[in-house]
Parts: structure tokens; sequence; C-alpha cells
């Protein structure tokens, strides 16, 4: 539950937003972004179905290789 | 651009490194990330991670659990919804009886996992004439989303039945022990997204240990351990930000508000560890109508055999609190597996002994 998924932002709607992770699309709350106003096309880290935190697109695009990437960047090391 | 692993690990080989120097995390998912990328094998050996109070599921007191399920079984009206992990820890009673959530479940309780605070709510709404307890344990950053909801007005019949805990008390009740078991420590990326690094800052400036705050990736985790241990080598210890982008300084600023408004710091329980001041969250007296505590009998306190401890001959608390690794239990792998756990490090995805089986360490060594 405390694994933290970087999503892109697809559609605003008030406090929730559509946002999307490889082709899966959920509904995530930007009650917690309100000091930081998230647009769509944006990233987020999120966390229990809640934005923490913008990030750029290249955090997110590392992010979610962590798990393909980590195995042969270390292998090759 | 930042370094390659490659890069961190061949800064890493170069350092005059001491005969040996353990360094603790304290996140399920840093000791995933660790365990999966296989970064322990390919450090120098003198380099040793340690696994530590990183796994809010592992230190939920056992009686907690029980009055979840108790809440759930003596009134089948009531909707207890937590997340998916919480519901296969099993509490302390015979084996014939019912010994979890799940088993709750079964045993006719209406009882539903949740992926998220928001989900609780939506049960709320979509069940208005029944009363829908939330038991909600976790870290900061699971407990400031549980903060939001509440600070958002949720239906009146969602109450909370809070076991939020905070990371750094358990740190600094380590770094207090008189047996220390880490030389520098790998803070928590998203905890210090929420909260803000600057949190960490008594690691340095009391114990005089190194510290970084590191993100999820292998690169981040090399980065933050090439930190520690250069500033171990040179004696110059700061808190060093190795996830800067994400954790930034003063953290979420509107979360820290949801927390402060809905709950007060309180002195809370560790399972298996015991009593760590100003370690938990409390819901605000303003939120009593909210708070489960207060609204159902205290089944927990029951006079039960074992009530709160860890169940017999396991070892999970000595593994949360990073004193042996989690092979290093007497029933790891033995009577205790992924698909039969008796303690809860190996139910919960983010406890270190559930980890290490899943990356296929299957052989127990001796402590």
């Amino acid at each position: 539950m405390c694994l933290g998924i970087p999503m892109q932002v697809v559609a605003v709607d008030g406090f929730m937003a559509r946002c999307e992770a490889k082709g899966v699309e959920r509904d995530v709350s930007l009650f917690m972004m309100q000091d930081e106003p998230v647009a769509v096309g944006e990233y987020v880290m999120v966390h229990v179905g809640y934005a923490i935190q913008k990030m750029t697109e290249q955090e997110a695009r590392s992010a979610w290789e962590i798990y393909d990437e980590m195995l042969g960047d270390v292998a090759e090391a | 651009m930042s370094a390659t692993a490659r890069q961190w690990l061949e800064r890493i080989r170069a350092l005059p490194l001491p005969d040996r120097v353990r360094i603790m995390n304290v996140c399920g998912g840093h000791e995933r990330s660790i365990s999966m990328a296989g970064l322990r094998g390919t450090l120098p050996p003198q380099v040793e991670l340690i696994p530590g109070p990183g796994c809010p599921v592992c230190v939920c007191p056992e009686e907690d659990v029980y009055h979840a399920m108790q809440i759930a079984l003596q009134d089948p009206e009531v909707i207890v919804v937590s997340f998916g992990d919480m519901l296969r820890v099993p509490v302390n009673l015979p084996l014939k009886e019912t010994r979890s959530l799940e088993q709750a479940k079964a045993a006719g309780g209406d009882v539903r996992p949740v992926a998220s605070p928001t989900e609780a709510v939506e049960i709320a709404r979509a069940n208005p004439g029944r009363r829908v307890v939330f038991f909600a344990a976790g870290f900061e950053t699971t407990t400031a989303p549980v903060a939001a909801m509440l600070a958002g007005d949720p239906p009146e019949n969602l109450l909370v039945l809070l076991a939020g805990r905070r990371t750094w008390p358990a740190v600094a009740m380590l770094l207090e022990s008189e047996d220390r078991s880490f030389d520098a420590l790998i803070a928590p990326g998203h905890v210090a997204t929420v909260m803000g690094p600057e949190e960490w800052d008594f690691v340095v400036e009391q114990h005089r240990l190194p510290a970084a705050v590191a993100g999820f990736h292998p690169e981040s985790l090399l980065a933050a351990t090439y930190s520690v241990l250069r500033q171990l080598v040179e004696g110059k210890c700061f808190l060093d930000n190795c996830y800067p982008e994400v954790a930034r300084p003063g953290g979420n600023a509107t979360a820290r508000r949801f927390l402060d408004e809905t709950m007060d710091v309180i002195d809370a329980g560790w399972r298996g560890i015991g009593t760590i001041p100003a370690s938990g969250y409390g819901l605000r007296e303003h939120l009593a109508a909210r708070d489960a505590r207060r609204h159902f009998p205290d089944y927990g306190a029951h006079d039960r055999k074992r009530a709160g401890l860890m169940p017999k001959g396991c070892d999970c608390a000595r593994v949360v609190l990073g004193k042996i690794y989690p092979n290093q239990c007497r029933i790891y792998g033995s009577a205790c597996t992924p698909r039969t756990p008796v303690g809860p490090c190996m139910v919960s995805d983010e406890g270190a002994c559930r980890i290490w089986w899943s990356n296929g360490i299957r052989t127990r060594e001796v402590a």
C-alpha cells in the first residue's frame, strides 16, 4: 500500500484527476496538491490514490522502468 | 545528467572503506528495490544494507487488528474496510479460531479491502444506513491521505480506526538504544516528500551519523549509499538529498496542514517493540464523532494470551528493528512462508521477510 506510482494527468475535474500509467487509468485525488495546482499533461507521484507531489516526465519514466532497468543495469555493472 | 548505477558502484568501490559499514533503510519500497535489483550482491562485502522499521503493517498493534476483527464480527451491519495487506495479518489466537480480518469476513463480517481512502468514502456513500469503519494503518505517506480524506468532510457514517505511525521517532529510538545496529541511514523518499527532508536532520545533528534521502530507483539508492559511505570515510556528516526533485524542502505543505488539522501526535505502540514516544497519530477532539475507538468497546484490551505480542517463535520484532536479517528468523521458510505467514513481516508486501522470500532467498541462516 505504500508503493508510490508516478502517473500522468489526463483530465482534471475539481479535486479529482483521471491519471494514467502504462496504459492503466485511475481516479486520483488532488486534494493534497492545493498549494501547487496540477494541470493536464503533468506527472504526479501517487500514494494510495492521492497525488503527493509533482514530478517531471523524465523522473516518471525512469520510475516506470524501475523493474526492467534495474536488473539490466546492475547485471552489467 | 545523473550518474548511472554502474558509475555509482565504481565510485563506491573506489572509497577506502572500513571493515564493516551497516546502512539501515526504513522503507519497504527501498528494501524492495534493493532486493529486486540485487544491490547487496554488487556492493563491496564490507557494506551491509539492513532493512529496518519500514513496514507499517508489521508494526501495527496486534490489538488493533483484533479490535477491527471484533467490530466486524460483533455487528454485521458495520462495514470494516482496510488496506489489503491488513486483512491477512493473523492475531494471536488458536489456529481453529477466527484469526484475521480475512477470516472474519468468511465468518460473516462485512470486511472489504480498499486501495485508497477515496474508496472508503465511496463505500460510505453507497451505504448511508450503515457505519463504515476505515481501519487505517500506515506511515506518513498513507496517514496524510487519510487526513486529507477527513479534511474533505466525508459522509457522517464513515468512522476511522486510526493506527497511523511516524517513521522518524522509531529511528530516534534505535539511535538512542545502547546496541545501535547501524552506522548510517538511508531516509525514506516519500515520507520526506510529504513531511520534508528536514525531519531527518536529527540523525546528523544529534547523533553524528551520515544520512541521505533516497528515491526508489537503484541509481538513487546507490547515490545515497555512496553519499553516506563518503560522509563516513571523510568524517563529515550532513543530510544529503538524493531525491531532490520529489522530496522538496518543507515537504507537501497542504498534506502537513491536513495532518495538523485532523490529528494529534501521540505516544503509540509498535507491535513487538512497545510504546515509542510521539510516534503515532490520534484523531483530534473535534473529530471524536468519527473516532471508532470512542464508538466501540475496546475489544483489543481483552485478556487474551499473548495479546499484542508477535506470534510464538516469530522474530519479526528483531527483523523490524534491524537486529537480524529476515532469513535469520527461527521460522523463516519453515513454519512461516507467504502461503502460510506466521508473522506480519511475511504477510505484507512491504515486510522484509516477504520481500526477501519473493526475491528468491529461501534458505535460513543462523544469526
